[in-house]
């Protein structure tokens, strides 16, 4: 008896502890993440407010028209741009900053550290402000520099071809230092004996990167692939910012036409698109642990 | 446990679902509103507000409260930007304030959820507003909301490129302004004559009123009309700006027009009255003045925006709520409103102030008012209008040809239907 009722105190103190997360969870992410899931299978629109269960249930019916839906399309292509090209542009440049960093070539350290990592903490709206002027045909900086040898630069956010690339480099130059950051981290947990050892073993600074370095690194590289894959397929707050998904939808992306289209009031075939974001960042989280899987368990 | 999980949820699922579907519908036929009591107003009335409009309605509701003493008006001020889904939000949860302004495009939408109470028929008199203002509020045949103040565009022009060019006299046809403005460009020495919005969001306001001044319509009753030759026709003239050289292609950013409008480098654009406390707070005072919009084959119409207000079908107070929105549609409290925040009076009465007839600006503002045009009240307009604004960036961009871009318009207004 004794040992039971211990049983069932432990059981009571362990879901009050739980309770309070488990209480908010429950209310305010998965309620909604389930309610969006009913949504995306009816023809739920904003005139259904007062009344959402007077709807029709249309099963997979927004899930069809959104592949024919060719700003849904345009903006799958966009975001698959955005993310094959942006996720290893960021994660090289952060390695490459990081590595620069933690060689001990670079004095001033610290200032370097929080320079690197300052755009992470400003807000996108500062942030939008500076690079546009930064990028503007006429006066921008870009283009004068451009002009000191001969060429006349494009108007980055206007025309077609370069305004996506922008983003990405807007984006790979903001996003840089958070991975930067977990890199440091990473680089300082290897053990030094290692590279002393590598060292006696004759190998240069090249193979220590390539067969120490990485291998050592990819844990660390497969958190910041994860995390960066994540946020860019959620690509919003820069086109939003910067474009507002022009010129000509080039720059409209998946997350952005979902919010245009929750907007509008559509709220089942928005809800549905919302699904198929959420699968593509499974599928890809998925992708990244198979690639990137420790060695030793393979 | 897992599988007891499982097993409620989908019982959920399938009780939820089977409660699921449409019923009748039940619409068609104008709906008559009830009647307001007669006296003062009393109890408590809340209202929404958004913008400036809400910051500064307490200066109008103490004047009413000192008219009905036994009310008392709570203004919230709600930010544009989350002004729609809170709107929603409310309607949703019951939650409604009695009073709320609402844009003039976002009435079709809202009366739709049927949260909306219709306007009482001794409240206010139609003829006392302006015809294209008071057609926001109507959604089939039913008044749901009173125009608050209001709003049309017309091109502003710099004098001093003006007197250069030679162009003393706003045109008043077509040809007469794409002359005028290739005249503002060759002889006044402005980079660009005018600035059409090149497409992107709320370019349709720039461009509908040319498809009104040549005769052409959105929505017939019928069915859409957006394929028609005069729309395709309207299309044409706009991009011709662009393809003359007379309007940049590029979309300017916020901020980006008014110091090349004063410079010169921009001659001319169309905007809104606000645009006169922007240019004067830039030093532009005296530098500029308005031109009334032209006429195509059809008459000199411009687009009308503003702001209405609505009382909620379930409002605490619904008879406090529609005299407070009596009250603001006042002539003399229109021109008071005005003086406060520099709205434009959507009472045609108003205007016959002094404060406002005097001022020769806003007399063309006047003017045009009379005859300015809003699209139709549908739920679905927002979106309509967000395919009008693709493809009139694709016009501008030179992708598309004046009909494929009229006749994807009517695609995708007809893919996406009026709503009902």
């Amino acid at each position: 008896m004794p040992a039971r009722s211990g049983t069932l105190a432990r059981a009571v103190t362990g879901w009050a502890f739980a309770l309070p997360f488990a209480a908010l969870f429950l209310v305010f992410t998965a309620g909604p993440v389930v309610a969006s899931l009913a949504m995306s299978v009816t023809d739920i629109r904003s005139a259904d407010l007062l009344d959402p269960l007077g709807v029709n249930v249309v099963a997979f019916d927004n899930y069809a028209r959104l592949f024919a839906d060719p700003k849904f399309v345009q903006a799958a292509v966009n975001t698959a741009v955005f993310v094959v090209v942006g996720v290893p542009l960021t994660m090289a440049l952060a390695l490459l900053v990081a590595l620069g960093l933690n060689s001990g070539l670079v004095r001033f350290r610290t200032l370097f550290r929080v320079g690197y990592y300052l755009p992470v903490v400003t807000s996108i709206v500062a942030i939008s402000v500076v690079w546009r002027f930064l990028l503007q045909p006429d006066s921008g900086l870009f283009n004068e520099l451009l002009g000191l040898v001969g060429i006349d630069g494009p108007s980055w956010l206007d025309d077609r071809p370069f305004a996506l690339p922008t983003l990405i480099v807007m984006a790979a130059w903001r996003n840089l230092g958070f991975a930067m950051v977990i890199f440091l981290a990473g680089l300082q947990a290897i053990p030094k004996d290692l590279y002393e050892a590598a060292t006696i073993d004759g190998a240069r600074t090249l193979a220590r990167l390539r067969y120490l370095t990485v291998p050592m690194l990819r844990p660390t590289m497969l958190f910041v692939a994860v995390i960066t894959t994540i946020g860019y397929v959620q690509f919003f707050e820069e086109p939003f910012v910067m474009t507002q998904g022009g010129p000509l939808d080039s720059t409209l992306s998946l997350a952005y036409h979902t919010y245009n289209q929750f907007g509008f009031g559509n709220y089942g075939y928005a809800s549905a698109m919302g699904y198929v974001l959420f699968v593509v960042v499974v599928l890809l989280s998925i992708a990244w642990f198979r690639l990137l899987r420790n060695t030793h368990e393979q | 446990m897992k599988r007891t999980v499982l097993l409620v949820a989908l019982t959920v699922v399938t009780l939820v679902a089977s409660a699921c579907g449409r019923g009748d519908e039940t619409g068609g036929g104008a709906r008559e509103g009830t009647e307001v009591e007669s006296g003062k107003a009393s109890g408590e009335i809340t209202v929404w507000a958004m913008g400036t409009e809400g910051e500064k309605l307490s200066v109008l509701a103490e004047d009413f409260m000192e008219e009905n003493p036994d009310a008392t008006v709570t203004v919230t001020p709600v930010p544009w930007d989350g002004a729609h889904s809170k709107l929603a939000t409310a309607i949703a949860g019951r939650q409604t304030p009695d009073v709320t302004m609402l844009g003039t495009t976002w009435v079709g939408e809202f009366a739709k959820t049927g949260a909306l109470d219709v306007v009482p028929p001794d409240l206010v008199a139609e003829d006392d507003f302006f015809p294209g203002a008071w057609e926001t509020g109507v959604v089939d045949g039913t008044s749901y909301s009173v125009p608050w103040y209001v709003e049309t565009r017309l091109l502003f022009v710099n004098k001093a490129v003006a007197e250069k060019a030679g162009v003393t006299e706003p045109p008043t046809t077509w040809d007469g302004l794409k002359q005028a403005v290739r005249d503002l460009r060759e002889r006044g020495g402005a980079r660009w004559g005018t600035y059409l919005q090149p497409g992107q969001m709320g370019a349709w306001q720039t461009f509908m009123p040319f498809v009104w001044q040549n005769g052409g319509e959105i929505h017939d009753g019928e069915r859409f009309r957006l394929d028609s030759p005069e729309v395709a026709e309207a299309v044409a003239y706009y991009q011709s700006f662009y393809d003359e050289g007379l309007s940049t292609r590029n979309r300017l950013r916020e901020g980006e027009a008014e110091p090349k409008f004063i410079s010169g480098e921009i001659a001319s654009f169309v905007s809104g009255p606000w645009h006169i406390g922007l240019l004067d707070e830039l030093g532009g005072k005296g530098e500029y003045e308005v031109w009334p919009m032209p006429s195509g084959s059809g008459e000199y119409t411009s687009f009308i925006g503003g702001s209405n207000l609505s009382v909620f079908e379930n409002a605490k107070n619904r008879d406090g709520a529609w005299k407070f929105v009596s009250y603001l549609t006042r002539p003399e409290v229109q021109v008071k409103w005005y003086q406060t925040v520099n709205d434009l009076p959507s009472v045609a009465a108003a205007w016959d102030d002094p404060v406002l007839a005097g001022d020769p600006l806003l007399a063309t503002f006047g003017d045009q008012l009379g005859v300015a045009k809003a699209p139709p009240p549908i739920p679905t307009w927002e979106q309509i209008a967000a395919g009008v604004d693709t493809e009139l960036e694709k016009v501008a961009k030179g992708t598309t040809s004046p009909e494929d871009a009229a006749k994807a318009m009517q695609a995708h207004a007809t893919s996406i239907g009026t709503g009902g």
